[in-house]
């Protein structure tokens, strides 16, 4: 054991700090008188100094293996492919209970109803995926604007949108030919495999827009059953499907532990015809609700861009409210 | 997407929407350099340092948007390579291995005097990279984070999980340690230097 006195050792960090340029002006002032004393101390600062020295020399000597430009190359398309993947998200208190909102660097990729704690089930969790982040701030824009649109001040949305969570390229052509059914208006589940070309399908129809990532962006809720009947939403929440369809003028009524769209109540339009009537005009009445949108309003025909036929006169004779 | 975009009620595309990440691009381009050599000096291999700094952007990246405004960006990523770099020895099961490898492995001299002007023979050089390599791993990976890459002591306690007054006081014990492993090679200097 050093047998130094107790001033040396009490001086010992300060001398370290003093060489490494480190000490405050009372602690070199002190080392200072302590040195000007002391010859070991004196020589301690100077080996002190010079490991310093040796050090400093040693920060300028190029490391082995210190070219960053390849790794650069590999984190730039690691960073790449993470963005890609990352979600950030939202959970928002809407007039429909809990929402989520997620977006990827490509698009709004998920809105979900959550339960009403607000927590996230299985299900949820695995559309997310691994890479999800919780940011309000990402997502509190897109809520902005969806609770205006709940709120009935806003009829669109126009959101980019990922689509890579879609199940299949089928689910991804449902939600388009979905997509295209106008604010306000509604149509069958064999209206949408009828756009498809493929007027069998109509339960892969419904299975495919059971799992739409995105409700209300895709508007699944403007698609019912050829009886009129809601048939089902978001498991089993058709009540939130009768709210979307009002807040677009659409009335449904309550019908055993469904809701029913009176036909005999709406302005229809022919599929693939630019005007819209009153559902008694021609034969529009012995029409499979397939071939045929309906709308609650006649505002809401003519804001799709439609116009009153010139034969039944809408504009002139409407339905009464 | 097509079908979505040329309906008139459909869904636009925006390209304004599209999350900027730029902020994230001057962080890499600021300080990726760095926490590569900061790792290569650790682990004093390229192909580790390449995937620790990898992982150390990748994770900083998940947490960028979360980190308050005005926060120590580069004290931040040091403190995650940090954390990468002891899980990466801890999973290793080598430190001792590493060290004698970043001992061997580390330095490739430069001919000639140092920038300062002092000439510092190798022997010298060499027997401090060896203590350094002998270190603990607190004392070493505070002594490289101070004397190799400035950082403060608040910065380092941040990173090894310890105080101020701890990361100062593993610097010091590594300087002691390399002195006492420079006992007899120093030629000593009385004057400061600045």
């Amino acid at each position: 054991m050093s047998r130094q006195p107790t001033s040396c050792r009490e001086i010992e960090p300060h001398l370290l700090a003093v060489a490494a340029g480190e000490a405050d002006a009372a602690a070199t002032e002190r080392v200072e008188r302590h040195v000007a004393a002391c010859v070991p101390c004196r020589q301690e600062l100077g080996h002190y100094r010079s490991v310093e020295g040796v050090v400093r020399s040693l920060r300028s000597v190029p490391v082995a293996g210190d070219d960053p430009t390849l790794a650069r190359a590999q984190l730039s398309a690691s960073l790449a492919d993470l963005r890609s993947r990352l979600l950030s998200f939202g959970i928002f208190p809407s007039p429909l209970g809990p929402m989520l909102i997620a977006r990827s660097e490509q698009g709004v990729a998920l809105v979900q109803y959550l339960p009403a704690s607000g927590s996230l089930g299985a299900g949820v969790r695995r559309l997310l995926g691994e890479e999800a982040v919780e940011d309000r701030h990402a997502t509190e824009g897109l809520w902005a604007e969806l609770r205006e649109y709940l709120e009935g001040r806003r009829t669109r949305l126009d959101w980019t949108l990922d689509f890579r969570r879609m199940r299949s390229d089928f689910q991804r052509r449902v939600l388009e030919a979905t997509a295209s059914v106008p604010y306000g208006g509604v149509t069958s589940y064999a209206g949408i495999a009828a756009r498809l070309g493929m007027p069998s399908a109509v339960r892969p129809v419904a299975q495919a827009l059971r799992w739409n990532p995105l409700p209300i962006v895709i508007p699944c809720h403007r698609i019912i059953g050829s009886t009129g009947a809601l048939t089902g939403y978001a498991g089993r929440r058709v009540e939130l499907k009768q709210r979307l369809l009002a807040v677009e003028g659409v009335r449904a009524v309550a019908a055993h532990d469904d809701f029913r769209v009176r036909r005999e109540a709406m302005y229809t339009l022919m599929n693939g015809e630019h005007e819209y009537c009153v559902p008694t005009c021609g034969s529009l009445s012995s029409r499979p609700l397939s071939v045929l949108t309906l709308f609650g309003t006649r505002e809401r025909a003519e804001a799709a861009g439609f116009e009153p036929c010139t034969t039944c006169r809408p504009d002139l004779h409407p339905l009464p409210a | 997407m097509g079908g979505l975009l040329s309906h008139p009620g459909g869904f636009g595309v925006s390209m304004g929407r599209v999350m900027a990440d730029d902020a994230f691009e001057a962080v890499v381009g600021a300080h990726h350099a760095e926490i590569r050599r900061y790792l290569l000096r650790i682990t004093a291999r390229a192909s580790d340092a390449d995937d620790l700094s990898q992982e150390t952007f990748l994770r900083a990246f998940r947490a960028y948007r979360a980190l308050p405004d005005g926060a120590n960006v580069r004290a931040w990523l040091f403190a995650i390579a940090t954390n990468l770099g002891r899980n990466h020895f801890r999973a290793q099961s080598r430190r001792r291995k590493a060290y004698a490898a970043a001992a061997l492995e580390l330095p490739l001299r430069s001919a000639g005097a140092n920038p300062d002007g002092v000439a510092v023979a190798d022997e010298a050089r060499a027997r401090v990279e060896q203590v350094i390599g002998g270190l603990p791993q607190k004392q070493r990976l505070a002594f490289i984070m101070r004397k190799m890459h400035e950082l403060e002591y608040a910065e380092i306690g941040t990173s090894l999980r310890c105080s101020e007054e701890s990361a100062r006081a593993h610097v010091f014990q590594a300087l002691r340690k390399i002195r006492r492993g420079l006992d007899g090679h120093l030629a000593v200097t009385t004057e400061p230097r600045s």
